[in-house]
């Protein structure tokens, strides 16, 4: 139960070239915003967009691979998909909707209702196999959708955005059940997202996306911890910058002059945005080696925590508890002195 | 009782006076009907041969008229709204001319074309002892000429609406191209499908222009309701009344009866 595919593909203006592989058992999550090429991806996987150059194999089947002329279309693929808004049928009942593909490929009507309501069991909706799509909540039309995908026993489950059109206050619900039942498969799972804590939540594995190419691919740790771009450090919510350390100082491509513990060269430097503190005096006794004044940019609360972006010579979010921020009453346009130890620097060479 | 303001809005005034003529215009001339409609005879004229003839023969061309326009309207209506080739906003232009022609000469264009002597008919008469004009089938053939545009548009239109992720959906799921067609294409576009076709029938119904020219006036053969109509308008005006009632209040129940299934069917789609 493996994926190699290596994928290009020209849509309109927009040209797509990533090269996945996904092992046996894994979940790998594709992050990136709209527009990066995410769903185009998901088609060709799913052979609803032939690819014009590279191959797509599952489990060393080839699905597309146009230098051999092969192209397996998309009701022979071993291969199923979670869409967007899930796509139920809205004229079919649940289990009729998870029986689709069984009756689709033949199986006869008991038997495939048989199948599909004990599906529906298993993601806990056996009480709703009568019910209408537009009577299902957000939650339930997912785990329906999962069910119809799962019925027909593919060898890769596609997900594509599962939880982004649910609101905010059954996400999280939604989340941790759609983590256990992922979990159940054992087949290759592949979901894309543009939300990264849906790829921490759900996967092993993260591929950034980025205008149809992949910025940087790991595991999750890896690629927060060590970002090799800035889209990638905005996406996963650290603060990444370049630039040149000379005699323990960075001096960043933005003109800032920052104090690290770091070897002379070009790096990248990493700031977690816990490392910094505000504060509305800059404390000369601290042992924090860099204070700089700054202005408050955009607050963004999660939960406990506030997001603070900070503009000045180094712009920096920084993430305080809600608690310190009320505190300190910061509102956009305050003005706030931000300090860091050099030792929470942490920079690679670039 | 909550006061739904929002849904009491009125009208301005100049736009509810022209709504209330244009209602007027419709209903009026409906009053004028019932108003000299002759309630006494009217069993008997119901009763006469020739009416029922003429709405049996009716009844049999419209619907069969509409059973052929569905079954290449829908097939052409995806043609055009799915497969991209060049000239097709001209085929477009071909296949719902008939909506916009005068009948008449739709009916002049079909006799000589598939009349006995026409470009083709003569093959027809010749290789198939097939005979068109004249006949009930020519008849049908009028009929869907006319009325097939009605459900083309209609569909098309549906089918360029409808979301075809719901398609590729199917297609995942190990649906071939007809299975998709069948049982998730044609229920997304079924309140279109049924709207369509009873406006074809509707038009097949009241189809007179290309029937007279192209299949002619026998009774029993060819003469439909709206000929008899007009044929009893000069020489018994009171069974034109009641032969028109009649096509109306035909009408009139279809057009109730569907509402029902016409509301499903808006809901089922989806959007």
């Amino acid at each position: 139960m493996s994926l190699d595919a290596q994928v290009a593909v020209q849509v309109g203006d927009f040209e797509l070239d990533v090269e996945l592989d996904v092992g046996p058992g894994e979940v790998l999550a594709v992050l990136g915003p709209n527009g990066s090429g995410k769903s185009t991806l998901l088609r060709t996987l799913a052979g609803l967009t032939p690819i014009d150059r590279g191959h797509i194999r599952v489990d060393d089947v080839v699905l597309d691979d146009p230098a051999a002329d092969t192209f397996v279309p998309p009701e022979q693929r071993p291969i199923g998909v979670v869409f967007q808004d899930y796509l139920l049928f809205a004229h079919l009942s649940a289990v009729e909707n998870v029986a689709f593909g069984l009756r689709a490929r033949g199986v006869d009507k008991r038997e495939a209702r048989a199948i599909a309501a004990s599906w529906l069991d298993r993601v806990g909706l056996a009480d709703l196999a009568a019910m209408r799509p537009a009577q299902l909540s957000g939650g339930q039309a997912q785990r329906v959708a999962l069910a119809r995908a799962l019925a027909t026993d593919p060898a890769m489950l596609l997900l594509d955005e599962p939880l982004a059109a649910l609101d905010v206050s059954a996400r999280q619900d939604v989340r941790r059940t759609l983590r256990e039942h992922l979990s159940t498969f054992d087949g290759t799972r592949l979901l894309v997202t543009h939300d990264p804590i849906d790829a921490y939540a759900l996967a092993d594995r993260v591929a950034i996306l980025e205008g149809g190419r992949i910025a940087q691919t790991g595991t999750i740790a890896e690629v927060t911890a060590h970002p090799r771009s800035r889209y990638v450090a905005e996406l996963v919510g650290t603060n990444l910058m370049r630039g040149v350390v000379t005699d323990g100082v960075l001096t960043t491509d933005s003109g800032a002059h920052v104090v690290v513990a770091a070897d002379p060269g070009p790096v990248f430097a990493v700031i977690r945005p816990q490392a910094i503190t505000l504060s509305l005096t800059a404390d000369p006794t601290s042992s924090a080696r860099n204070i700089w004044h700054g202005v408050v940019g955009d607050i963004e609360r999660l939960g406990d925590r506030a997001r603070v972006g900070v503009r000045g010579p180094l712009p920096v979010i920084a993430e305080i508890t809600t608690a310190a921020l009320d505190a300190l009453g910061l509102r956009p346009g305050d003005d706030v002195y931000a300090s860091l130890k050099a030792t929470d620097i942490t920079t690679y060479p670039a | 009782m909550t006061r739904r303001r929002g849904h009491r809005t009125p009208l301005p005034p100049p736009v509810f006076a022209l709504a209330m003529v244009a209602i007027a215009f419709f209903a009026l001339p409906f009053i004028g009907l019932l108003w000299r409609a002759p309630w006494g005879s009217m069993l008997d004229v119901l009763g006469q041969e020739s009416v029922r003839t003429a709405l049996w023969l009716s009844l049999r061309t419209s619907f069969a008229a509409t059973f052929f326009a569905v079954l290449f309207g829908v097939p052409l209506a995806w043609l055009l709204a799915r497969v991209p080739f060049t000239g097709s906003s001209a085929v477009r232009a071909l296949c719902i001319l008939s909506m916009v022609l005068p009948p008449v000469v739709g009916g002049v264009a079909l006799f000589f074309s598939f009349g006995r002597r026409g470009l083709f008919g003569q093959y027809l008469d010749r290789w198939f002892d097939i005979q068109l004009p004249f006949t009930t089938s020519g008849v049908v053939v009028a009929q869907t000429f006319v009325s097939m545009p009605f459900l083309v548009i209609t569909v098309e239109a549906a089918l360029r609406q409808m979301d075809r992720r719901y398609e590729d959906a199917a297609r995942t799921l190990g649906a071939s191209r007809w299975y998709v067609f069948r049982r998730v294409t044609v229920p997304a576009i079924q309140p279109a499908l049924v709207a369509g076709a009873v406006l074809a029938w509707a038009r097949a119904l009241g189809e007179f222009g290309a029937t007279i020219t192209f299949a002619g006036n026998f009774p029993g053969t060819t003469q439909t309701m709206p000929l008899a109509t007009y044929l009893a308008l000069e020489t018994n005006p009171e069974e034109a009344l009641v032969i028109s009632l009649l096509l109306i209040a035909v009408s009139f129940a279809v057009l109730i009866g569907l509402r029902d299934r016409w509301l499903n069917g808006a809901r089922a789609a989806f959007t």
